[in-house]
């Protein structure tokens, strides 16, 4: 234990560099993520024929293939057709892409959970569909939507965890070279899994007073996820 | 005869293969409150969602103070404005206060400036008697409480006439009343208004005219005690004999 | 044509190992979550905050660091080959996931059951194992079919301990042939296939469920 705390002492500076790394990319991707997915789910649920396929085709690529092949694809694969990103834009993207096709579903979920008698109203007193989703549907829908969209800022911090393997100098790439110069990969990544942790039950708890402070009697959150 | 604030010809409307409108026509002068009975899907509420065009009429004319609605090109938006709806369901906006519920439209659609619009809110709720609930939100209220507000909301747009669909049909029997008296206080205050409704004893005391509708169509129309006392069709004192003993207030 | 054709021969062995891996952890995760959950609901004190550190803290880690430490604290005891590490350290991460779906469904089982159960002369143990179970399972289905969508793309991440799964095998692919893009394009098509088949087979157990209820 005494060891631990010692190389714990040693580590820690290092790998808080690297946390601070993890929660800028963490800020970006869920940002990305935003301006892809609210606009997408806009489209899907209002969107017309020729609208829907596109954004189906990006959902399935994106939620059908596991992050990592998708940061290989963007940060090895594209540069041979001329489109080359460096690590670190590389890796904003792909998570930004991704986190935006979770987002999509999570946006057009609380849409839809928005009654439809809520358009009519709206259209009733002369709104047009614009002006209705803009002032109705989409007041409620971003407030019903907040337990999802916390589950994926959570979720978003676990996922960056693997842009070490592009080189990212992020939390787990700094794990990666204290536990090789040290030969302590356990304590390493012990100390590792408690920074996530605190990350997690920090974050967790900031998002549960922001719903506490956003919340309106009767639109209550109850699409609460994994 | 004054002019006809709304004018509908020949209104029919089908989804699909199904005619649920067939063949419908007539006049609403200024200060007239119709009140339009008949059985359950006989497509009472088609029809005020297709006056207002909510829903497109599949043919047919619909005249709002002369100008033809229906026109293509017409800004649907700026008709609706113009006439005021209150749904069976409410249909409050969630998110919103009362107040807010009534002044979204004014500021939104109508561009009135926010104070004088919270000005105009706080006047229509109190004729709703909603004034004092105004910081509430939709879910603290009762459904006869959300119903006036959904009127008041339907009134802050300064509407030429109201279209009411089954304003009572959700509610529990005890809070029928306070809406209905609302409404009543409306038709004498000269408003003009179409209300779909089953309350008969309303109709019978409020309505200047009863439209009873059948398959669709205007089965026969006339003023409540001709209706109510000597129905002219078979089939009108069907429905009458059938609804009267349960449902009359 | 001859070009992806040469990237299938390289990848189809990888495909093999991604599913046995992706098979093992899941038939490990519903042990561990079927279990944990029970300790959950119908555990005594130490049994439920087992059960609740247990599927906090997983869940709460990057399944990429798991198998990490599950990896090095595994090759201390015994000598495991990466491919069983691998897959015990996803079933280790999916058994925290796995355990809130059967929580979920446990919950959603009626008090009365445990009642009539108990009403029969059963005992709680044999109540829990013969008449809430089999039901909490049905009602988990759904939830478990989207768990294998999510531990199948999760087993990519087995590369990193350098199973020869798809993911590695993309990689030896596109390092022998100078063709990144064909290479991980080709593995990402796989996923997809994959997971479409898996979503597909959900839509059909929902439906079959939408008429049974």
């Amino acid at each position: 234990m005494k060891e631990f705390l010692a190389y714990a002492k040693m580590a820690l500076p290092d790998l808080l560099q690297g946390t601070v790394v993890t929660l800028e990319l963490t800020a970006g991707a869920l940002l990305i993520g935003l301006a892809i997915g609210l606009p997408l789910s806009l489209m899907r649920v209002y969107g017309g024929r020729l609208i829907q396929p596109l954004c189906t085709a990006y959902l399935t690529v994106f939620r059908g293939t596991p992050l990592l092949v998708q940061l290989f694809v963007v940060y090895y694969g594209l540069p041979e057709i001329g489109v080359a990103f460096s690590r670190m834009t590389a890796a904003f993207l792909t998570l930004g892409c991704n986190s935006g096709a979770y987002q999509c579903e999570y946006f057009r979920g609380a849409i839809q959970a928005v009654s439809t008698g809520q358009m009519q109203a709206a259209r009733g007193i002369g709104m047009s569909r614009l002006q209705g989703i803009r002032h109705i549907i989409l007041p409620q829908a971003l407030r019903l939507v907040i337990p999802a969209w916390s589950n994926e800022f959570i979720a978003m911090v676990k996922y960056t965890a693997i842009v070490f393997l592009i080189a990212v100098p992020d939390l787990m790439s700094k794990a990666k070279i204290l536990s090789s110069q040290n030969f302590a990969p356990i304590q390493t990544y012990v100390l590792v899994a408690m920074i996530y942790l605190v990350l997690v039950g920090a974050l967790g708890l900031m998002l549960h007073v922001v719903q506490q402070k956003l919340a309106v009697p009767g639109l209550d959150f109850g699409m609460d996820k994994r | 005869m004054p002019l006809p604030v709304l004018r509908i010809e020949k209104l029919c409307k089908s989804f699909g293969n199904t005619a649920v409108i067939t063949d419908v026509s007539f006049d609403v002068i200024p200060s007239e409150v119709i009140v339009v009975i008949g059985s359950s899907g006989t497509g009472k509420s088609t029809m005020l969602q297709c006056i207002n065009l909510l829903l497109r009429p599949t043919s047919g004319r619909i005249f709002l103070e002369e100008k033809e609605i229906t026109a293509p090109g017409v800004n649907q938006d700026n008709v609706r404005r113009q006439m005021g709806m209150v749904f069976q369901e409410f249909n409050l906006f969630n998110h919103l206060t009362v107040l807010g519920n009534v002044t979204i439209g004014m500021v939104k659609v109508s561009g009135i400036p926010a104070k004088q619009a919270k000005e105009k809110a706080l006047q229509e709720l109190e004729r709703v008697g909603m004034a004092e609930h105004c910081e509430k939100y939709p879910a603290q209220l009762s459904g006869g409480q959300k119903q006036r507000v959904g009127i008041a909301r339907a009134l802050g747009m300064d509407p030429k006439v109201m279209l009411f669909d089954e304003p009572t049909s959700a509610l529990d029997p005890e809070l029928t009343g306070e809406v209905l008296a609302v409404m009543q206080k409306l038709a004498a205050e000269g408003m003009t208004m179409i209300i779909v409704s089953h309350e008969m004893g309303f109709a019978r005391e409020v309505a200047d005219r009863v439209i009873f509708m059948e398959n669709g169509t205007i089965e026969e129309q006339g003023i409540p005690d001709q209706i109510f006392s000597t129905p002219r069709s078979e089939r009108t004192r069907k429905f009458l004999s059938v609804i009267r003993p349960g449902k009359s207030v | 044509m001859q070009a992806f054709y040469t990237m299938l021969q390289f990848l189809l062995p990888g495909l093999g190992v991604t599913i046995s891996v992706t098979a093992i952890a899941l038939c490990m995760g519903c042990c561990i979550g079927a279990l944990m959950a029970v300790m959950r609901v119908y555990g005594g004190l130490v049994a439920k905050a087992i059960a609740v550190c247990y599927s906090m803290v997983v869940r709460a880690v990057p399944v990429v660091v798991l198998i990490f430490i599950l990896f090095f604290v595994i090759s201390e005891f015994v000598d495991l080959s990466p491919f069983m590490s691998g897959a015990i350290a996803l079933g280790f991460a999916s058994g925290a996931y796995q355990t809130e779906i059967f929580r979920g469904a446990l919950l959603s089982i009626p008090q009365g059951q445990m009642v009539a159960a108990r009403g029969i002369g059963m005992s709680r143990a044999k109540a829990i194992r013969c008449i809430i179970l089999p039901q909490a399972f049905r009602v988990a289905i759904p939830s478990l079919i989207n768990e294998v969508s999510l531990v199948l793309k999760d087993s990519s991440l087995v590369f990193v301990i350098g199973v020869p799964e798809l993911m590695r095998r993309a990689q030896y692919a596109s390092a022998s042939t100078m063709e990144p893009l064909l290479a991980f394009g080709t593995a990402a098509f796989f996923y997809i296939m994959m997971t479409l088949f898996v979503s597909k087979l959900l839509e059909a157990v929902e439906k079959r469920f939408a008429i049974s209820f």
